[in-house]
């Protein structure tokens, strides 16, 4: 069984998260490729997407609809094509997980990049993430937990 | 910032070796072909800011203080959406 190294909870087997892929890596992040979405009990409502090749690369997310639940993605040709999807599975969305990574600035403040969501084709767990060019959404969303997210907190997003 | 007016087909030089040409207009979308050398890094802003966004978020807290933060989120009540357009 493989273990994984991890930031917060030590080694862990890999089956308590799901592996995805960035065939491009990450802006900033281009040779960290293999990451592992866990989502536990303990993080909820966060997703905790930690490389598998860095122990001390572990990112916070939260599923976009957390952040805005009106949420409506955008995502380029070149990207869907990145991780085997088609306009279809965009307007349906019940192959897609679509998480935003979240910042914590120092004085607590917490931000969401609604800009660039990592869009994650459950089917063959690739993964991208998506930088929108329409202006549409900040890069630095500010973050209020709604009320139902944290009691909806039990349904996995997988 | 230096402000010119291209119309499509015309161009503009940057230094001896980049130059930056209008090839179409159309709505609101320009097509911009670029000629630059190619140690020349040229990407979209949104990339290079979702760069920055992402070093941030990297810089993971530590257990106590993500146990802080989840905390912090089960219990903030809904708060009115900011623009949070603040940085741009």
């Amino acid at each position: 069984m493989a273990t994984i190294e991890t930031r917060y909870f030590g080694a862990v087997p890999e089956e308590v998260g799901l592996a995805i892929e960035f065939s491009a890596g990450l802006p900033a992040f281009e040779e960290e490729r293999r990451f592992l979405a866990i989502e536990h009990p303990k993080t909820g409502p966060l997703i905790l997407l930690q490389s598998m090749a860095t122990r001390d690369l572990c990112f916070l997310a939260l599923p976009v609809a957390a952040v805005d639940p009106a949420y409506r993605l955008q995502i380029s040709t070149e990207d869907m094509k990145a991780i085997g999807i088609d306009e279809s599975a965009i307007s349906s969305g019940d192959k897609l997980a679509v998480l935003v990574f979240v910042v914590v600035g120092p004085d607590g403040h917490i931000s969401a990049n609604l800009m660039a969501p990592i869009v994650v084709n459950r089917e063959n767990r690739r993964a991208v993430q998506a930088v929108r060019c329409d202006g549409v959404y900040a890069h630095n969303h500010s973050v209020f937990m709604p009320r139902e997210s944290v009691a909806a907190e039990k349904t996995p997003c997988w | 910032m230096l402000v010119i007016r291209r119309r499509a087909g015309e161009s503009v030089l940057i230094g001896d070796d980049i130059e930056i040409e209008v090839l179409d207009v159309a709505g609101t979308q320009v097509k911009i072909g670029i000629s630059a050398p190619r140690d020349v890094l040229i990407l979209r802003r949104e990339v290079r800011v979702t760069a920055e966004q992402n070093e941030l978020a990297a810089r993971s807290l530590p257990f106590a203080s993500l146990v802080g933060l989840l905390e912090k989120m089960k219990n903030s009540p809904q708060g009115p959406e900011s623009p949070g357009d603040k940085g741009r």
